[in-house]
This record gives C-alpha cells, structure tokens and sequence, in this order.
C-alpha cells in the first residue's frame, strides 16, 4: 500500500518511483522540485512515462489512460491526478 | 485464427508487477528497456538513385525535388543541432545512401547509433559502423522486372555476407510471396540475416504490388512458417506477422505517433520526430518514416517499429500479449541497433492486437 494518501504523501512517492525507475542518482525525492517539467527539464520521452505511469496504477490500484500521459508534465500534476483518481476518504 | 482477444475489463487487468514476476518476462523487458532513449528521425541524404523501382517511396510527392545538399559540414552540423534537440538515432532514408559515402562518415561520426536503407547494389564502406537495410523485393526474375536491376541479390549477397551490420529486408508484395522461400534460402546459405517488410501502396498507387486481404493472409502464414524454419536468421516474431499483415492498416491497429498523423507536440514523436529532405528543411504536416505511403494501407516495417512499440500502455492486458509485445520490441532493436541481438521469441501463438476490433 502507499504510505499516504495526501498530496504530499504522493508527491514524495512519485518522486521516489520516478528516480527508481529511471535510476536517477543526482536527485533524491527531499530535492525534487514538484513542479520541473519533467520532458523539457528532465528529458524524459513518452516510453519512460508510459513506464512510470504502469508502476503508479500498481501502486495506487488506479487506471491511467494512456490519453491523459501528454498531460502529466510535473510530479504535481501526476499527483493530483492521482488523487483525483483515488477512491474518497473519510 | 487467434487465440484470444485480448481486451481485458480493468478488473481482470493483471497488475504490471504480477507480469514481470515471471521471470523470462522480467529479464526480457531489462533487456529492451535499456534502449528506451532511442529518439529518431530520418534523413534524405541524395534524390539520386543507381536503380528505379516500380512503388518507390522516394519518387512520389514532392520530396524528390528538393535540393540536394552535399556539404559534409553542412551535414555535421545538422547532425550536432540534432544531437542538441536530443536525437539519438538517426534512419537515413531516401534516395540511395550508398552513392553520398562523405555524408554517411560525417553522420556517423557525429551520432553514433543509427541505420542505413540501402539497396545493397554499391557497397557502403566499413567505416560507416549503422545498420544496414538491404532492400529485397522478391527474386532475381522479379528484380529485373520491378527494378529494373539484374543478379540484384546476388550482388546485394556478395557485397554484404557475414557483415554484421547488414539485415535484408525482404518487402512482401502481392506478387513476390511464394518467391521469398527461395530467396530465404540463398541468404541463410551466406549467413545473412533477415526480415519482413509488407508493401505499403504510396498516395495514389493503384499498381498491383498492392495487398488484398487474400494476400495479406498469405503472407502471415509465409512469414510464420519461414520464422520457424530459420529462427537463427530470420529476425521477426509472430506478432510481427500479425501487426504487419492484418486486414487493418497500423495506424487503424495502433493509432500512428508520427506527426502526419499526431497533432500532438507535448512528448514522443509527435515533438521530436522530423523527415529531413536533401535540403535539410522539413515539413511537420506530412512527417513520418515513409513519407508519401498511404496511410490507410501502411504496414510498414519501419513505422510499426515506433508505433507498436509505443503502445506499450495497451500490450499489458495479460501475460500473452505483453510476451508478444516484448518480442515485437526484441525484433525492432535487433534489426535496427547495431550490436543488440535478438533472444528467442517468448510467445509462439497468435495474438490478435489489442482493440482491433474496436479500432
């Protein structure tokens, strides 16, 4: 299960899944910026996102359409899609 | 007939984790994921060419009259503002490549990873490290015939055997298939390595290398049977066959990424593809790997290699269709990259594409 279902829960285990996957080494989730443009700042390509994106609907148990990809630009906006996604918690 | 159709509901949709638990799949997808940051585009380098063949691709459209650009510095620096826009692999296309031999030294030595469509009739000299696509489109009776080229093969055999930059591709028209078994044979003979092209018509081709669904069915059954026959040398899968013979073109199947076809310019090759032209000047609005081709008859080995392996998303329904996926991927970067050898495929059946039915 995810560690937490609020926002900056996510955020942080995006940045988390997004470094493993991409084995990134010169950035750690504390110093990921929620809100660098992850194709024009970091260079990741549409084959990198499609990957992300499989590991996050295990991780959230959420289905993300393979249409929505082009919008989830940031480590923010795949979080509150995420959270979006996510079933209402009371 | 396939075995499946493979649109899963969401809840019968296995997690992408449960499929990598199997331990051949988890090693294949390794494998070809490393070569994830392979970023293409195609460059016309001559509109010369030393044969002429009936439904070239190159001498439709405009293309062919743009001006050619011999300048090796020139080319060098296009290659190093490709570079900057972050190409990593560079497919150089039309007329014939073999005839600018400068230009191919100053493009290899300024981006490494890349590949060479070639008909095999001049030889392309060693220093030029690419892969190198030897165009074969049928017997030598049928070369003579179509392209106008004689003792085509053997020659095309003589200057490329145990080179292992070469892979000949063999382009299945509605006329040539039985003549592929022949064809086959003499090239495993030499230890050459193989694999399938399907004819794509071009715009406004109404010639009769064109397929029908008689001779689509063919194909597949031909190309399958040749697959297990010479597993060694011929560089293909069974989902190969399926996308590239289906009575559904591949952007129908697939949905094209190509710009021509994608309006989209936030990621993948809908931002960074271009198609080059002799005079180094592009054209967004009619872009993609085989300008000219019909788009609706495209079964193009070239562009099913960027658009099937770009839906990943839709080949993770179950443990079949991802295997035939991975296969599909091993194929393209074996017969693409320079260096990467191709594993035995790890789906044998015939899988349908997912939403084909749909699409």
């Amino acid at each position: 299960m995810p560690a937490s279902y609020d926002i900056k829960g996510i955020i942080r285990r995006v940045a988390e899944i997004i470094i493993d996957e991409l084995k990134l080494e010169d950035v750690t989730a504390d110093t990921f910026s929620p809100d660098m443009d992850l194709v024009d700042e970091l260079g990741i390509d549409s084959m990198d996102l499609a990957t992300i994106a499989l590991v996050l609907q295990d991780e959230y148990r959420i289905t993300i359409d393979e249409d929505d990809y082009p919008t989830l630009k940031t480590i923010r906006l795949i979080s509150e899609y995420i959270k979006e996604k996510l079933p209402v918690r009371h | 007939m396939p075995v499946n159709n493979n649109v899963a509901t969401e809840s019968s949709k296995p997690k992408f984790s449960d499929l990598l638990a199997h331990p051949d799949v988890k090693a294949r997808w390794e494998k070809v994921r490393k070569y994830f940051f392979l970023r293409e585009s195609t460059y016309d380098m001559s509109n010369r060419c030393n044969i002429r063949c009936d439904g070239c691709y190159y001498y439709e459209g405009e293309k062919q009259f743009a001006r050619e650009v011999s300048d090796v510095e020139a080319w060098r620096e296009l290659m190093r503002a490709e570079k900057a826009r972050g190409i990593t692999y560079v497919v150089l296309a039309g007329a014939e490549q073999s005839l600018v031999p400068a230009l191919l030294e100053v493009c290899y030595q300024e981006m490494p990873l890349g590949s060479i469509a070639t008909n095999g009739f001049k030889k392309i000299p060693e220093s030029v490290g690419y892969k190198l696509h030897v165009s074969v489109w049928g017997n030598d009776e049928t070369s003579l015939k179509i392209r106008k080229a004689k003792n085509l093969l053997k020659k095309q055999i003589e200057n490329y055997e145990n080179d292992p930059r070469a892979v000949f591709v063999y382009t299945f028209t509605r006329d040539n298939i039985d003549e592929v078994n022949d064809v086959t044979e003499a090239l495993v003979a030499h230890n050459c390595k193989l694999t399938f092209n399907v004819f794509s018509a071009p715009v406004g081709y109404d010639g009769r290398l064109r397929h029908d669904d008689e001779s689509l069915g063919r194909t597949r059954q031909t190309m399958i049977g040749l697959l297990r026959k010479y597993p060694r040398h011929v560089l293909f899968s069974v989902y190969n066959a399926v996308a590239h013979t289906h009575t559904k073109g591949l952007h129908d199947l697939y949905r094209c990424s190509y710009p021509r076809q994608n309006p989209s310019q936030d990621i993948g090759l809908g931002r960074s593809f271009r198609q080059y032209r002799t005079d180094l000047n592009w054209d967004r609005s009619v872009a993609c790997c085989v300008p000219d081709t019909d788009c609706v008859d495209c079964r193009h080995y070239a562009a099913g290699s960027a658009v099937v392996t770009a839906r990943l998303y839709r080949h993770v329904n179950n443990l079949d269709t991802f295997k035939s996926w991975l296969d599909y991927v091993d194929t393209y970067l074996a017969v693409w990259v320079m260096g990467y050898e191709k594993d035995d495929n790890l789906c044998h059946e015939i899988i349908e594409p997912p939403y084909a039915a749909t699409s």
